[in-house]
């Protein structure tokens, strides 16, 4: 059995075979020769790990950020948080880490925001003085916010394999990455300081006014997501609908960006996207039932028990491993491959499993622009022509300063749950 | 081949935008006129469970799945053809088997005539799904494999035919 369920996914994930396919070979050898149960169970489980109505979330999400990543919503969200930054030092590359605050509440897709606040910011940083090593570092790392400040697609698959509430695990989200966002944004100003960037124009309210009038209606997507989530007037999976619907009518109608082609093409997109991720939540699926039916967690609990590891123990090297697999495995892979081991072990030691939802999130997310192979990375690479060794030595103080940001999520558990207290108890 | 997983994509990009839509007007007619669809959600799981099962079809055609790469990128060529020829039977046969089991529960269920519990949707409709997702990345397996091999014997018959 160890070697079904534990060397041989290894050993294919090694040799670069589809993740799905290294599920799926495992719990085919456990199935037919080492448990001898009825194969029945193989589609079972295939097919009852997909039909959960949460799940839609997933899909819905995407195509939200989809359409609305297609028009200009990423350059009126920048003249809007430019315009509200005035001349505080370093105020482009504050407005950079803003505005892919405000942008991962509404798509939570962290590439897309590379990309598409990546190509309006990095020509404007290079007029205002920006040395490219800063611009890139700062653009590539700071769309990993996306996916911890809600809606984040990692939560809710990470929500889908812990049991966990998604409404609760959005609510602990917001305040880590806001803190992450301040962080950064108080070393952009340290670093404009310290190397004389000249600081933008002067607040002018009726610049401001205009700025929110132009950016009003992809404002307002983050508001009906996450003011109809914690108001009960939606679940998420009806708030990401919303979403959909209106982000069509915005770019379709107000804006006049997409035509009926642009909005099909976008769903196209949401097919593949969810042709990828679902084929490997449905064996996930299998793969974790797997190794309840065989007792593996509980007897890593108590091999856990036995070496009387403390939580802090635990925390660390359970983060050193995240951070590991971040750098090889894209989040929803890796969540669904390591939350079935871990959340029982956390559990075990008395961690909150909202509270570590948000550790898997800030892990992965920092997977997510690691050197050396950090998705963000290649798409910084690709979309805004920079070099390598460009990218990755600009990434390094933003690493440190996520690095640090972990570790006060990690060892301060009230940064995750006060937030969700607060937006519950309000909604 | 590639004909038809352009239609099954935009098929379920269409069925998609149903859901979306379908989803969009349960919130409408519960706030608006105080009435639910209570068919909608089974209908919108099953469009997703369709989308997950035939997509992965479309991702394999277009090879497209998530997976570690960045290990085999440093394997010398010969390796990584050996793996990729590996890669493709592993997913042949392991598709071909889910395909069958797959099957065999789709076909009870249309023996059973089970239904959907609110919108009687005969179940044999979602669970095929499985069955077809995992037929059709079997035959995609099959199909990149030949081609695998007939460039390989190109490549050998030209390799002879050079002085």
């Amino acid at each position: 059995m160890s070697f079904a369920l534990g060397v041989l996914p290894v050993i294919l994930l090694l040799l670069g075979f589809p993740i799905f396919l290294v599920l799926l070979a495992s719990v085919t050898v456990a199935l037919v020769w080492t448990m001898h149960l009825p194969l029945a169970v193989l589609h079972q489980n295939l097919f009852g790990t997909i039909d959960a109505f949460a799940l839609l979330a997933v899909p819905f999400f995407i195509y939200a950020g989809e359409l609305m990543g297609r028009g200009s919503v990423a350059k009126r969200l920048v003249d809007f948080v430019h315009a509200g930054v005035g001349s505080v030092p370093g105020s482009l590359g504050v407005t950079t880490v803003g505005a892919a605050a405000i942008f991962g509440a509404i798509s939570g897709a962290s590439a897309a925001t590379v990309a598409t606040i990546g190509k309006v910011m990095l020509p404007a940083m290079r007029r205002g003085g920006y040395p490219d090593t800063f611009s890139a570092g700062l653009i590539t790392s700071v769309g990993a916010i996306d996916i911890i400040i809600p809606p984040s697609i990692p939560m809710i698959v990470y929500g889908m394999a812990a049991s966990e509430s998604v409404p609760r695990l959005y609510a602990a989200g917001v305040l880590p990455g806001l803190l992450i966002a301040a962080m950064i944004a108080a070393y952009v100003v340290w670093y404009a300081k310290r190397h004389g960037i000249a600081a933008g124009e002067a607040f002018q309210l009726r610049r401001f006014l205009r700025a929110a009038a132009r950016g009003a209606w992809a404002l307002g997507a983050p508001v009906i997501i996450l003011g109809g989530i914690y108001g009960g007037v939606f679940s998420p999976t009806e708030a990401a609908a919303v979403a959909c619907v209106y982000a069509a009518l915005v770019t379709r109608f107000v804006y006049r960006e997409l035509g009926w082609r642009d909005i099909v093409a976008a769903a196209a997109s949401t097919v593949l996207f969810t042709g990828q991720v679902l084929i490997i939540v449905a064996c996930a699926g299998v793969f974790a039932w797997l190794l309840t039916v065989n007792q593996v967690p509980a007897a890593m609990v108590d091999w856990l028990q036995a070496l009387n590891v403390s939580r802090i123990e635990l925390l660390l090297a359970i983060n050193v491993i995240l951070l590991v697999v971040g750098c090889f495995l894209d989040p929803l892979s890796a969540i669904l491959l390591l939350t079935p081991l871990l959340v029982p072990l956390v559990k075990a030691v008395g961690v909150d499993t909202v509270h570590f939802g948000i550790i898997v999130t800030v892990n992965l997310a920092i997977g997510l622009f690691h050197p050396p192979f950090g998705i963000n990375i290649f798409v910084a690479q690709s979309v805004l022509k920079l070099e390598l060794g460009v990218i990755y030595r600009g990434i390094i103080p933003f690493l440190l300063i996520y690095l640090a940001a972990l570790v006060m999520i990690t060892y301060i558990p009230e940064i995750s749950l006060v937030g969700m207290r607060l937006l519950l108890r309000a909604g | 081949m590639s004909i038809l997983m352009n239609a099954i994509e935009r098929c379920l990009a269409l069925a998609f935008m149903g859901a979306v839509c379908l989803n969009f007007a349960n919130v409408v007619g519960r706030y608006g006129f105080g009435r639910s669809i209570l068919w909608a959600d089974e209908l919108q799981v099953y469009i997703m469970i369709w989308m997950a099962f035939l997509g992965a079809a479309v991702v394999s055609w277009r090879n497209l799945h998530l997976r570690m790469d960045v290990l085999v990128q440093f394997y010398p060529r010969s390796a990584r053809l050996a793996l990729r020829a590996a890669e493709l039977a592993a997913l042949a046969l392991l598709s071909g088997f889910v395909f069958v089991q797959s099957w065999r529960y789709t076909a009870q269920m249309i023996v059973l005539e089970r239904k959907s519990d609110v919108a009687g949707i005969p179940m044999w409709i979602p669970h095929g799904a499985v069955a077809l997702g995992f037929g059709l990345i079997a035959l995609v397996a099959l199909w990149r494999a030949a081609g695998l091999l007939r460039r390989r014997a190109t490549s050998v018959e030209s390799d002879e035919a050079r002085p």
